[in-house]
């Protein structure tokens, strides 16, 4: 009987409760969207971070000039990328002029910021050139160097408007001929993601570990690049928690006015039931029931079109590697949207203790 | 109820429409403190060799840019868009029996630009993010006999300094104020007055860089054209556009003895960086706007049905359909227009609080949106009015009132 009594209700009286749907599922979606986007906007956000390249730095520390290439493997171990360079002076003809000895394959992802015409990656006898000192010998791609220490094809010209513009960048082993053994100027690190222990960030947790594995080195984080990243991270996730909090109050407020029309738009069916000896908390139950119902339905579609939506956003805004939806969303969503549709019932069923059965019906 | 809702509505509007401009600003000025984007250097003939601030080979006497040129760099069209530059002089001394690259530096400085406004610049406004162990030179007035410097980090570890011991740099004797981490290759420097470096190499009013921090617009496939090949109206475009390439050559234009180069690390990133994160408050915002509308159309076209007797007995005492929906388009409109005013005022208030409470600062939103606010609302009230409206006048009055029984 009970139960008839909400399935009817839900049937005859489909346009008004559509509405009310309507209303919860909007909000259900919401929930959805943003709790998805919110639990996932740290990796989206540090994964863009990515292209600033390295976060720690190993130079050499007081008592040599140069740093052991076992950093690399260490700073690898440690999960994190890392690539050697080396610095010399060479000469081209008369004019002298810095090598850059790179691991092009192991430094890929810390220069995606190079803005390199041609190839990225340069061979035995082969080289990039920076952009001035390209125009300051008038070499360009496919012509050769007169290196002193044998002639290099160009191969690429870079292009960052640091140093390296002012550079030739030769394969590693080529710069460490001239009399390194297994050493680097320095290594450059990139390390991502939170840390393995709460409170502490995964920079400082390598770098910690890599001045332990690494002795007579120096291990330094680039504040410039750790900081600023920590700091948009964690201002843009407050800023979607609040728009949320606002959008999601906002909701709430209307939902409320919904359901509360609901009840009180069946004052007289209330006074109805009332007067022929129902009690009011088993009316009051009946509402419940046929919110919860709709809560549950609406909960669903929320889900659905939310994760939707927030798969659309990751499509639409951050990089391949970084789309992605957060399903484990579902029990939060439906535990606000259920608690939203109760709190909603409740304060409009409050009336239906004060509903007298004869005033109503008489139509006062 | 009507008003209210519509004031719901207006005040998620406003707060997201605000937020979602400041946010991307405020960003903006936040990847600022990851340094300079742009490099002014002397236009040089020859190449400079130079591994970690040590010079390999002097460099051409002739080749510097004019202390006095300086503040020029904030006379650009975008001069406001500079938030801080940092000239610099590099020259090197003897330590220990090891050479040790020192740079003269602006450290926080008033500087008065051409157009009569007053900044504070120098390498501090510029790298906020740099940790200072000690304190930082205060070279607000100029003192060319300072004896005051600052080390970074590793320098200092490597000499076995901290702040408050002194060394010797160019045969005179420094006080080491503070201690610089940065992570960086300037870990390896010392840093003195700019002035102070002048009297000791002799180079009076010469400055060998200057770092320029910009706030820019990201570079899209209009900025990546070469302007040598633009048309005129499109080079007008380009120009006035604070792209970094732009900056850099409005820069060149007031400095002709120097070139301007981005710093790609940092300028592109940050444009990467930043396209994101409105493109993310964009999203966001219109998906609080689309339920904004909804909500404010729903309640409409509820406020209506409700009235559907009324408009009966006015259509059956005899008021034309015009005249109904005159009145009821105008009281809809009012509730609108009175709706949007209370939810715009409100949601501004919001999307400052919430700026302010993430950013810090005064968050502000801009005072256009209001009045775009209160016509969008009234037009979304109309247009949800309007259907339930029309249906109510097709039917005939008797119907309706039958209903009701």
């Amino acid at each position: 009987m009970f139960w008839r009594f909400v399935l009817s209700a839900v049937k005859f009286r489909r346009r008004r409760l559509l509405l009310a749907f309507s209303g919860l599922a909007v909000a259900a979606t919401l929930a959805t969207t943003l709790l998805s986007v919110y639990s996932d906007i740290d990796r989206k956000m540090r994964h863009e971070f990515r292209g600033y390249g390295a976060n720690l730095i190993i130079a050499h520390g007081p008592h040599s000039q140069t740093v052991p290439l076992t950093a690399v493997d260490e700073a690898e171990r440690l999960g994190a990328v890392a690539a050697p360079f080396l610095y010399v002076v060479g000469r081209v003809g008369e004019e002298r002029v810095v090598v850059a000895g790179v691991d092009f394959r192991r430094a890929a992802p810390l220069t995606s910021y190079w803005h390199v015409d041609g190839a990225r990656v340069a061979g035995r006898g082969e080289c990039l050139a920076g952009s001035a000192l390209a125009t300051h010998f008038r070499v360009s791609i496919g012509q050769r160097v007169p290196l002193e220490s044998g002639p290099c094809l160009v191969r690429g010209i870079v292009s960052t408007g640091g140093p390296e513009d002012n550079r030739l960048m030769v394969p590693f082993e080529r710069a460490a001929a001239a009399g390194f053994q297994n050493a680097a100027s320095m290594v450059e690190v990139r390390a991502d993601g939170p840390g393995k222990t709460t409170g502490q960030s995964r920079v400082e947790e390598v770098r910690a570990a890599l001045a332990l594995a690494v002795p007579g080195a120096d291990v330094r984080v680039l504040y410039a690049v750790a900081e600023t990243e920590a700091n948009v991270v964690l201002k843009l996730k407050s800023a979607v928690f609040f728009l949320a909090l606002i959008i999601f109050s906002i909701t709430t407020l209307c939902v409320t006015g919904n359901f509360s029309a609901l009840v009180i738009e069946r004052s007289k069916e209330i006074g109805l039931l009332k007067a022929i000896g129902a009690a009011e908390s088993k009316i009051a139950s009946l509402f419940l029931s046929e919110s919860l119902v709709l809560a549950l339905a609406s909960t669903l579609t929320g889900y659905v079109l939310g994760l939707a939506i927030a798969y659309g956003i990751g499509r639409k805004i951050f990089s391949e590697a970084a789309v992605g939806v957060d399903f484990g969303v579902f029990m939060p969503v439906m535990a606000v949207t259920l608690l939203v549709a109760v709190i909603a019932t409740l304060l409009a069923a409050s009336r239906i203790w004060r509903i007298e059965p004869a005033m109503i019906l008489r139509g006062e | 109820m009507a008003i209210g809702a519509v004031a719901l509505g207006s005040a998620v509007a406003t707060a997201m429409l605000g937020a979602m401009l400041d946010v991307g600003d405020r960003v903006n000025r936040e990847l600022r403190s990851m340094g300079a984007n742009l490099i002014v250097t002397p236009k040089s003939a020859s190449l400079p060799v130079d591994i970690g601030g040590i010079r390999y080979q002097p460099a051409a006497k002739d080749e510097f840019i004019p202390i006095a040129s300086v503040p020029k760099v904030k006379s650009i069209f975008w001069s406001l868009n500079i938030t801080a530059l940092a000239p610099a002089l590099k020259a090197q001394t003897p330590v220990n029996g090891l050479d040790v690259p020192v740079e003269g530096v602006w450290f926080g400085r008033d500087l008065r630009a051409p157009d009569g406004t007053n900044t504070q610049t120098g390498l501090r406004t510029l790298n906020s993010t740099w940790k200072v162990q000690g304190r930082w030179i205060d070279d607000r007035t100029p003192d060319d006999r300072s004896g005051e410097c600052m080390l970074g980090a590793a320098l200092a570890r490597r000499l076995g300094l901290q702040a408050g011991s002194s060394l010797t740099l160019f045969g005179e004797t420094f006080n080491v104020t503070g201690i610089l981490s940065t992570g960086s290759e300037q870990e390896d420097r010392a840093f003195v007055r700019l002035e102070v470096l002048e009297r000791l190499t002799g180079r009076a009013g010469q400055v060998d860089a200057i770092e320029v921090g910009a706030l820019t617009k990201p570079e899209d496939a209009f900025a990546r054209k070469d302007p040598a090949k633009m048309k005129p109206a499109e080079y007008e475009r380009w120009y006035c556009t604070p792209y970094i390439s732009s900056i850099a050559l409005q820069i060149e234009q007031v400095l002709p003895m120097a070139v301007a180069r981005p710093i790609r690390r940092v300028a592109d990133n940050e444009g990467q960086v930043l396209n994101k994160v409105r493109g993310l408050m964009l999203l966001i915002a219109l998906a609080a706007l689309a339920t904004a509308a909804l909500t404010v159309w729903s309640v409409m076209a509820t406020t209506v049905l409700e009235r559907r007797y009324e408009i009966a007995i006015m259509a059956a005492t005899g008021a034309g359909r015009a005249m109904i929906a005159a009145l009821l388009g105008a009281e809809v409109a009012i509730q609108g227009a009175l709706g949007g005013i209370i939810g715009a005022l409100v949601g501004a208030q919001l999307s400052g609080a919430v700026s302010q409470s993430v950013f810090g600062g005064h968050g502000e939103a801009p005072a256009l949106l209001v009045p775009v606010v209160v016509i969008v609302a009234t037009a979304v009230a109309l247009a949800g009015a309007a259907q339930p409206l029309r249906n109510a006048l097709m039917l005939a009055p008797a119907v309706i009132l039958r209903e009701g029984i």
